[in-house]
């Protein structure tokens, strides 16, 4: 009769996850655990990290085996498979309906009259894309293909949609681990860019203040996506898509006659697909597939194309000063590596705590809206030069 | 679309070169168009200004003058008080001018009609 029980017992336990329970869940576990701690805790970007780390959290929770003999698997890779709430979640990503969507949102809810404004600080929006080439040669050094090596050297242009796109068209295999690589790493800007901003100035340099600059009309505001659709669509056919859905999303918002469209866009509409987006993204963190070398690979890229643009574009930044009579702060050049608005505030920041007085979030939001065009342009080179469909 | 670069260490070093520069590039391209945008409030303003009327054709009606700057109020006074006695052929003398006073409509109603309760009416 004992054994019998214990055979009933041994038998349930095997309906349940705990057995299957390994080293690379729990590692993934406490990844998402400090997502969702650095969103509460320090506020990076919670919008995107609560619902990558809950969604790490629970596809490393294995459940019993799909088919007997089979792997475990999540109750949330059960979503995900086909059918799934999460499959077609994760099917918008794949078929590039969310990207553009994504950009209509931050279209409606941004101001380009910084970028207006300043037309000289958006060379920064080129300067700080180092980080892509950096890893692209180095992702092509490890053995990746150069189309996989190009969509790897894009989650430099820390543009999470722009980063997708130019993935599913280059190398859609490595979609889930790019997708993951970028939005994490532009939610952790504010710890990663601060010390190479600190290493590369003096304190005199993060010091500069910068004087305000002119008042940008409705009517400038109002051109700037018409003629920036303009120049895309002629130029640049392969990103064209995401940077014409931008340009409409701005247009709804500075014609001042399509209120609740831009407020549908900026609001609803993209909250709604920030939580599609970052569960889709976190379903793919679980530990088979991403405790891998070559999704870890993929990672250590990111990260370094990340530390070089930072670099790249405060470099660019001291260089421009070598020719300007009136001096730039050069930590806004570090915003010129896109990620609205994560990387002007952190400019910003890093600015404030040397100087309380010097307040650059306006300054620093010119590169950084720029950086968003020097991503596309760089997606877009590498689209045609590679030879995606 | 077949890639048109070598699937190599070289062709990445290509692309990155290509890449990088012709970025620099277009972004200040970008940047040029930019700088012009505030013309656009140049044009905008010419358009909106409001036009210059049209010279008259007709011969203009007479418009009282402004007095000129020299005049003292007493002289104009007198003047007005003259030219009014001399066109209306009244029985008036000028006695005193002094700067006006606010009174009340009451008042200076019932003054006039006392001054003039008397008069043959013409």
């Amino acid at each position: 009769m004992f054994d019998q029980i214990l055979t009933f017992l041994q038998a349930l336990l095997a309906q349940t996850g705990a057995v299957n329970f390994s080293f690379g869940n729990l590692l993934m576990i406490i990844i998402g655990i400090v997502m969702i701690y650095l969103a509460i805790a320090k506020h990076y970007e919670p919008l995107l990290l609560i619902g990558i780390g809950f969604s790490c959290i629970v596809a490393n929770v294995p459940g019993p085996p799909d088919v007997p003999g089979g792997p475990a698997i999540s109750a949330l890779l059960y979503s995900v498979k086909d059918g799934g709430l999460f499959h077609y979640a994760y099917m918008g990503v794949e078929k590039l309906i969310i990207p553009p969507l994504i950009f209509l949102g931050v279209g409606a809810m941004t101001d380009f009259g910084p970028m207006i404004a300043n037309p000289k600080l958006v060379i920064l929006g080129a300067g700080a894309h180092l980080g892509i080439f950096v890893a692209l040669i180095l992702a092509k050094v490890l053995g990746f293909t150069l189309s996989e090596a190009g969509a790897i050297g894009l989650i430099g242009g820390a543009d999470g949609p722009m980063a997708i796109f130019v993935a599913v068209k280059l190398a859609p295999h490595l979609l889930g681990p790019i997708s993951v690589a970028a939005y994490s790493y532009m939610a952790l800007m504010p710890m990663i860019q601060p010390p190479i901003m600190h290493m590369l100035t003096t304190k005199a340099e993060r010091d500069i203040s910068m004087s305000d600059v002119r008042k940008v009309s409705k009517l400038e505001k109002i051109a700037f996506p018409l003629v920036i659709a303009i120049i895309v669509n002629l130029f640049f056919p392969p990103v064209a898509p995401l940077i014409t859905m931008l340009m409409l999303g701005n247009l709804l918002k500075e014609v001042g006659v399509t209120d609740r469209l831009s407020k549908t866009a900026a609001g609803g509409l993209m909250n709604i697909i920030i939580i599609i987006l970052t569960v889709a993204i976190g379903s793919t963190m679980s530990a088979e597939k991403f405790l891998t070398v070559q999704t870890l690979e993929i990672v250590g890229l990111g990260l370094l194309a990340f530390l070089f643009g930072t670099g790249s574009g405060v470099v660019t930044a001291k260089i421009m000063n070598l020719f300007l009579k009136v001096k730039i702060n050069p930590l806004i050049g570090s915003a010129g590596i896109a990620s609205v608005p994560i990387a002007a505030r952190v400019s910003h920041l890093v600015a404030f705590r040397a100087n309380p007085k010097n307040l650059l979030i306006y300054h620093a939001m010119g590169p950084n809206l720029a950086g968003v065009f020097g991503t596309a342009i760089s997606g877009g080179i590498l689209l045609a030069l590679l030879g995606a469909n | 679309m077949a890639a048109i670069v070598p699937d190599t260490l070289q062709g990445a070093l290509i692309v990155s070169v290509i890449d990088f520069f012709l970025s620099f590039l277009i972004i200040s391209g970008i940047g040029v168009v930019l700088s012009f945008f505030p013309l656009l409030n140049r044009v905008a303003k010419f358009i909106n200004a409001p036009k210059a009327a049209p010279a008259p054709k007709s011969k203009a009606a007479p418009v009282a003058r402004k007095p000129a700057a020299g005049a003292a109020s007493d002289d104009i006074a007198a003047i007005a008080a003259a030219v009014f006695v001399a066109m209306d052929g009244a029985p008036y003398r000028i006695i005193n001018i002094e700067p006006s006073r606010s009174r009340s409509a009451w008042v200076v109603g019932g003054r006039i009609a006392q001054h003039s309760s008397h008069n043959r009416s013409r």
